[in-house]
Parts: structure tokens; C-alpha cells; sequence
């Protein structure tokens, strides 16, 4: 029997596949992507590696995974560098203060100034962020040459990934793709941090 | 009937293009070699299509838009691996479904998908009377995420339980099982509606 709710749910393939977001997204769209190298999406391959391109995704996203940054390739290439750090220690909140709403009522500048700052790290996660700063260079000194190296490159790329991003937040402080990138950048380093950390103490290789 | 698209007066310079496929591939191939202006032509092409499905997976408009955003970020960076023969927007909607699944994982929210494929209904709804949108978006609102995605996909998007597991990297059987019950939600929904 066909009641009146059948027919209606049988009327969802009539229902607009198009939305229209409220806003141009494209801009957003066209700093990311201006962002990375030249020619980013020339080579069939380059940054394609884990773009989530749809390929088997569901299944393939199914599976735990190293997170690679959103878009930009520097992003891309700090997060390879972690990769071949070789380590997996969980996404740790980096304990960052979300946007207050009250920026809403703010002049421009003003919101966007704040909207800025309160995606810096929080007061304890600078200080863990500077005790494992501290005797970072004793500790890798005790890595293996070739371990070190990559250590300081990982660091190195993050380190200037998140300068990038807050260069890019400082022209629009209001996008949410950047802010989540300025955010696992934190994290990103203070997985290579913990990561050097653990390996003094436990005397395990990276990786291992 | 072909939809009215903005890439009709694209392609190459000279070449009055009239399929719209052959045209998207000009654009595609035109990104591919860095070509931004021409990757924005898809954007506003597929904006629409991709956003629809980030909007009713997520039910968030703001989630929506930086999921549409990370879509096509996304898309540039693997266009080469975009193979011709596939239409443009069932890999974007890959994509899209892509990166809404990635970040609920992260935000940690509970999917509610049934491993239980026993039961489910072929039936085929024909609708016969308007469309009351509002009232029925928001009932798909209110499913169960796993509910929810299947029936966007299904239902709303018409993608075969085949694809649609694919997308959501489930079982095919728990597909059906998700559609069936998803609109004997609907249904009680809508029951429930009307006796009030």
C-alpha cells in the first residue's frame, strides 16, 4: 500500500542536486592552490600521492593514515618529511582557543586581528612546545646522522610551512581551511618533537 | 536535456565545442598544465553539485563550505590522475565524500552504519504530487549519519548502491541496508508528521 509519506520519500531523486554555496568559495580555492609550487597540478603525479582523489577512496580512507595537509605543496611536503620520520603518535589537541563569537560585533580589523590570535597555540602548549625545544639539539645529537637529518628537515619544513600559513592567515584571517592548517602545523612539529623525545628515552630508533 | 553550463563558450580558441564533455576535457586538460582560469570554470561548473552532497552530509552550512573548498583543492592537486572516461562530477563527489569522511573521523563522530543486509527494500517510489523540500530536507537531516550519507547518495544523487559503497568504503549490502532503513525512517518520520 502506498501512503502519502512513500510517494514523498520516492520524490527525494526530485530534490535540487545543485546548492549554491552562500559565498564565492573560489578565492579561497585560488590562494590555496596559488600557494604551491608552480605547475602543481602539471605533473600527473606531483602532490597527487594523497589527495584522496576518489580512486577506491572509501575503502582507502577506511584505513588509518598519516593526515596530509589540505592543499598547498609546502604543507604536502612537511607532512611527507613527518612521514619519513616514520611516526605515528596520534592528532593530541594542541589546546588552541576556537573563535569567539563575540568577534562578530568587532570593527573588521579588529575581528580579524583577534581571529588571528586566538588561533595561536595556548599558554600549555607552549610551554610543552618549549621544554621539548629546549635540549632538542642534545638530543639529536645523539641521533644517528642520517636520522638527524631528517629530524631537522622535518622541522625545517614545518617551520616554514607555518610561517607560510600565517602569512596567508594575515591576508585573510578568516579562512578555515588555513586556520585548521595553522593548526596541524602545531601539531605536526610537536609529533617530530615527541617523536625525538621518546627516542632519547627509550633509546628505539624513529620509526621503529 | 542538457543543462545549461558555463562552459559553453569555453574550450579552445576557435573550436565551437557544443558537447559539454569535450569541453570539460579542454578545461581539465588546460588545469592540468597549471591553467587556474580554466580550473575555475569547473569550479563554477560543479560549486553547485559538489556543495548539494557536503551540505547534506555534514547538515552544516560553514562544514559544507570548507568541505567544497578542500574538494576542489584537493581536485587540483590530483587532476592528473583524473582518467577521461570518468564524468567530472561523480570524482569530484568522490572526492567530496573523501574529505567529509576523513574529518568526521577526526571530529570523532559516531557513524551509525548496519552490518545487518537481511532485509531491504527494491521498491521503486514514483512521486505524484509536490515536492515539500524544506520539510523533507530536514527529515534527512535528522537521520542517523550512515542513514543519512547512503540516502543522499542513493537517493538524492542517484549513484547505485555500488558506487555509493564504494564512495563510503562500505559493504554493498550494508548499503541497501542503510537505504532501507534510512526511509523506513522517513516514513515513521513523515507518519508521525501527519498525525499531528
Amino acid at each position: 500500500m502506498s501512503t502519502n509519506g512513500d510517494r514523498r520519500i520516492g520524490a527525494l531523486g526530485e530534490l535540487p542536486q545543485d546548492i549554491a554555496p552562500a559565498r564565492d568559495l573560489w578565492p579561497g580555492i585560488a590562494a590555496a592552490i596559488a600557494a604551491g609550487p608552480a605547475g602543481a597540478a602539471a605533473s600527473p603525479d606531483a602532490g597527487a600521492g594523497d589527495a584522496g582523489d576518489g580512486e577506491g577512496g572509501g575503502a582507502r580512507a577506511a584505513r588509518r593514515r598519516w593526515f596530509v595537509p589540505e592543499s598547498p605543496a609546502w604543507a604536502l611536503a612537511a607532512a611527507v618529511s613527518c612521514v619519513a620520520v616514520g611516526v605515528w603518535l596520534g592528532r593530541a589537541s594542541v589546546g588552541t582557543v576556537p573563535v569567539a563569537a563575540a568577534t562578530s560585533a568587532m570593527p573588521a580589523a579588529d575581528a580579524a586581528r583577534a581571529q588571528l590570535a586566538s588561533y595561536a597555540p595556548g599558554a600549555r602548549f607552549e610551554r610543552t612546545r618549549d621544554a621539548l625545544l629546549a635540549d632538542l639539539g642534545e638530543r639529536l645529537a645523539q641521533l644517528p646522522p642520517e636520522t638527524r637529518a631528517r629530524v631537522e628537515a622535518s622541522l625545517a619544513d614545518v617551520q616554514r610551512a607555518r610561517a607560510d600559513i600565517q602569512a596567508a592567515l594575515g591576508r585573510d584571517p578568516g579562512n578555515a581551511l588555513l586556520q585548521e592548517m595553522l593548526l596541524n602545523s602545531y601539531q605536526d612539529e610537536m609529533r617530530v618533537l615527541t617523536a625525538v623525545r621518546e627516542t632519547w628515552v627509550t633509546g628505539e630508533e624513529i620509526g621503529a | 536535456m542538457q543543462k545549461e553550463t558555463g562552459l559553453a563558450d569555453g574550450g579552445t580558441a576557435g573550436a565551437r565545442m557544443t558537447d559539454v564533455a569535450g569541453i570539460e576535457a579542454a578545461l581539465v586538460a588546460r588545469a592540468r598544465r597549471g591553467d587556474t582560469r580554466a580550473f575555475e570554470r569547473l569550479y563554477r561548473e560543479h560549486a553547485g553539485r559538489v556543495h548539494g552532497l557536503c551540505l547534506r552530509m555534514t547538515r552544516d552550512p560553514q562544514l559544507a563550505e570548507d568541505y567544497t573548498q578542500e574538494t576542489f583543492i584537493r581536485a587540483w592537486r590530483a587532476l592528473g590522475r583524473f582518467e577521461a572516461r570518468s564524468r567530472m562530477s561523480t570524482w569530484l563527489h568522490r572526492i567530496a565524500v573523501n574529505v567529509i569522511l576523513e574529518r568526521r573521523r577526526r571530529r570523532e563522530l559516531p557513524l551509525e552504519f548496519v552490518e545487518d543486509a537481511a532485509e531491504y527494500d527494491t521498491d521503486n517510489d514514483v512521486l505524484d504530487t509536490p515536492v515539500e523540500e524544506a520539510e523533507l530536507e530536514a527529515l534527512i537531516g535528522s537521520l542517523p549519519p550512515g542513514a543519512r550519507d547512503v540516502l543522499t547518495l542513493c537517493g538524492i544523487y542517484g549513484y547505485a548502491h555500488s558506487e555509493a559503497a564504494g564512495m563510503l568504503g562500505i559493504a554493498e549490502g550494508t548499503c541497501k541496508a542503510q537505504l532501507h532503513r534510512a526511509r523506513a525512517l522517513l516514513r515513521a518520520r513523515l507518519a508521525d508528521g501527519e498525525k499531528s
